[in-house]
């Protein structure tokens, strides 16, 4: 058998244009897969780490009550079941935000546009002062109760610079009306579309603006250690929350229909249900994001079907080198019959020259892939790309899951088999007398 | 004598001022009423017309049904065209929008504005502004030349638009010429305009509303109401049901 594998082996050789063309083929189509399936394996971690430092927390819980008419209220009036909950639950916490938000228009001289506004502990959250660059103006005006940070472009928008007094329209957790006076104490760099849509101010205003008393809030963030603790954390603090007998929601409601996220899940059941007091709800960055999952099947499923849509182009071309192949060695694979190689033989050979073929092309394929990720990952697009979302400090990453790597090589292998055991058979269906007489 | 006289006219002030106190309830119930079709169903059409600075004007017409005994109400987008077919509809305290197009009903809120112009849907409904608000200062003023009582009110409940609000009261006859509305810091936000009444069956009822918004200066809005009916509506007018029908 090692012989007829070192026969293939070397029949390799024997025409190096036609097999360096093959096995291009071969990890070109390797390649487009590979960067694709290395994309999507960082697209969700990416997204949902990026997602994590803009919302400031891997894990979250919000208090909702019931106010008059039934209506919903978010806010968080006592804090002190849920910090020890996060205590004891034994999650490598970095650190934990509490903030309040809301959405309304910004309003100043004549132009207006609609944003977030979070309401941060900035002396607190020093985090935000690290990721957080400004452009113009400085922390130190935060101190100021009504200061504000824009992003550059919302400031652009309205035409206002540091120290401007903008007017905000908004309404109070009860729906009411309500226009606050802002001074804007900081410009910051754009981070991304979405950064872009974020404003911060204190807490203590927003708070005010909102209708809440100065020492309450709307959503505690709890930011890990990494994205991967997220779920066995938030399991954690979900059963020590269960145990210190404050009102939770129900975790992991699922749409039947699939229509919804798992957050919007829980809060269209939240809606139907009636309680006295502040009701809790825990929920992750993952939760929120479920449907990124959704965008990388879809981008594995494209790398699926471009991988078999460029095979089946790239088989018809083995099939086609193959049978001429098998013809311009008729008479040695005669001679190899008249010696007393036997049919299996010789299909076997024409069978490794192919698998050799597929291997070579599709390690070759990974090799480049690879080159061409760690190329594209050294490029700093800045932290003002529109595609900050999903790259990793301003660059686009990349995760090839090692089995999808073997996968791809293997479907490679078996498609190169199918496409050769055609003129396989044929070479071992020939009896070694009519192989001898053929004439090329 | 000076003193006499001086002391005369501070009794005959406070006696005066005691008076419209005493008034007050009386004139807000009898505005309340105006705005209560209790009893009775209400139709009509509202016509807005929205200006804004450096774009067109934009024309808005819903058609409006109340039962207010129920507090029920059933509003019918028919211009602009693109909503056409879009509608609200207010079961006790729950409003609903309905959306042709997806035709899914989503929860919306009496708070909500009217097709982006500065009316909003609780402008359209029955008010009770005894049971909101209570009277916290009152005076005496004029509108143009009309002497008018000036009420400040502050809303009792949170359930309301805006936390506080000013009534400029027509004096001879009970007719809100202009209302001033408040945010809940203090800031003036909107000033509403009644130039024009109407009398259906006995009872006044404003024709036409500017409202101009105080904070996005040259921001305002028109409402003109046509077709006023007060004859009774089929009980089907206020279902969901009914919202989806008019779309067929």
């Amino acid at each position: 058998m090692n012989t007829i594998a070192n026969i293939a082996f070397r029949n390799l050789s024997r025409q190096k244009k036609r097999t360096i063309l093959l096995g291009s083929a071969i990890a070109f189509g390797v390649m487009i897969v590979t960067l694709i399936n290395g994309f999507a394996g960082a697209f969700s971690s990416n997204v949902s780490e990026n997602f994590s430092n803009l919302m400031a927390g891997h894990i979250f819980i919000s208090g909702t009550e019931k106010g008059p008419n039934d209506k919903d209220m978010s806010v968080i009036r006592n804090d002190s079941s849920l910090t020890a909950a996060v205590e004891a639950s034994g999650a490598p916490t970095k650190y934990i935000t509490r903030r309040s938000a809301f959405s309304g228009t910004l309003i100043f001289e004549g132009k207006k546009i609609r944003t977030n506004v979070d309401g941060a502990q900035l002396d607190k959250e020093t985090f935000l002062r690290e990721r957080l660059l400004l452009k113009d103006g400085s922390w130190d005006a935060m101190a100021d109760e009504t200061a504000l940070i824009l992003s550059e472009k919302i400031a652009a928008k309205l035409n206002a610079d540091v120290g401007d007094t903008i007017l905000v329209q908004m309404q109070t957790v009860n729906g009411q009306n309500n226009v606050g006076e802002f001074t804007l104490a900081g410009i910051s760099f754009d981070a991304g579309i979405f950064g872009q849509m974020m404003s911060y101010a204190n807490l203590s205003y927003v708070n005010e603006l909102l209708g809440l008393a100065p020492d309450e809030y709307q959503t505690m963030g709890i930011m890990l250690d990494g994205l991967k603790n997220t779920e066995v954390s938030a399991s954690e603090i979900y059963a020590r929350l269960n145990e210190s007998g404050v009102q939770l929601f129900e975790r992991g409601v699922k749409d039947e229909t699939g229509a919804e996220t798992p957050f919007q899940a829980l809060l269209r059941k939240q809606n139907k249900e009636s309680w006295e007091g502040v009701k809790y709800r825990l929920f992750t960055i993952n939760e929120m994001l479920s449907q990124i999952k959704q965008i990388v099947a879809a981008l594995d499923t494209t790398a699926a079907i471009i991988l078999v849509v460029l095979f089946v182009i790239i088989m018809v071309g083995i099939t086609n080198t193959f049978s001429m192949v098998m013809f311009e060695r008729i008479g040695e694979i005669g001679t190899m019959r008249a010696l007393g190689v036997q049919r299996g033989g010789v299909r076997s050979m024409f069978l490794y020259e192919a698998v050799f073929l597929a291997l070579g092309g599709a390690i070759a394929g990974i090799i480049l892939a690879l080159i061409v990720m760690l190329g594209i990952s050294m490029i700093n697009f800045g932290m003002d790309s529109p595609a900050f979302l999903i790259m990793k400090n301003g660059h686009m990453s990349f995760y090839l899951p090692p089995l999808k790597a073997v996968g791809n090589v293997i479907i490679i292998a078996l498609l190169t088999l199918v496409a050769v055991s055609s003129p396989a058979g044929k070479a071992a269906k020939l009896t070694p007398a009519e192989a001898l007489r053929t004439q090329k | 004598m000076k003193r006499l006289i001086a002391a005369t006219i501070l009794a005959i002030a406070a006696a005066g001022s005691a008076a419209f106190a005493q008034d007050l309830p009386k004139i807000l119930s009898t505005l309340d009423a105006q705005s209560d079709f209790t009893g009775k169903d209400f139709a009509a059409v509202y016509t807005i017309v929205s200006q804004k600075p450096g774009e067109k004007d934009t024309v808005s017409q819903v058609r409006m049904f109340r039962r207010d005994a129920k507090k029920q109400f059933a509003m019918l987008v028919v211009l602009p065209e693109v909503n056409k077919g879009q509608g609200y509809l207010r079961e006790d305290d729950n409003v609903w929008f309905y959306d042709p197009t997806s035709r899914k009903f989503s929860f919306s809120s009496i708070k909500e504005n009217i097709q982006n112009s500065e009316a909003k849907n609780s402008d359209l409904t029955r008010k009770s502004i005894l049971d909101d608000y209570e009277v916290v200062g009152s005076k005496e003023g004029t509108v143009g030349k009309i002497a008018v009582w000036i009420i400040d009110l502050k809303a009792r409940t949170n359930e309301v638009s805006y936390d506080r609000s000013v009534l400029y009261i027509r004096k001879d006859k009970t007719m809100l010429l202009k209302q001033e509305d408040y945010s809940v810091s203090g800031r003036l936000m909107r000033t509403m305009l009644f130039p024009k009444y109407v009398e259906l069956e006995g009872r006044l009822m404003p024709s036409q509303i500017l409202i101009i918004d105080e904070l996005n200066l040259g921001e305002r809005s028109q409402l003109t109401l046509t077709e006023q009916s007060l004859a009774i509506l089929p009980d089907k007018v206020f279902t969901k049901a009914f919202l989806e029908q008019v779309n067929k």
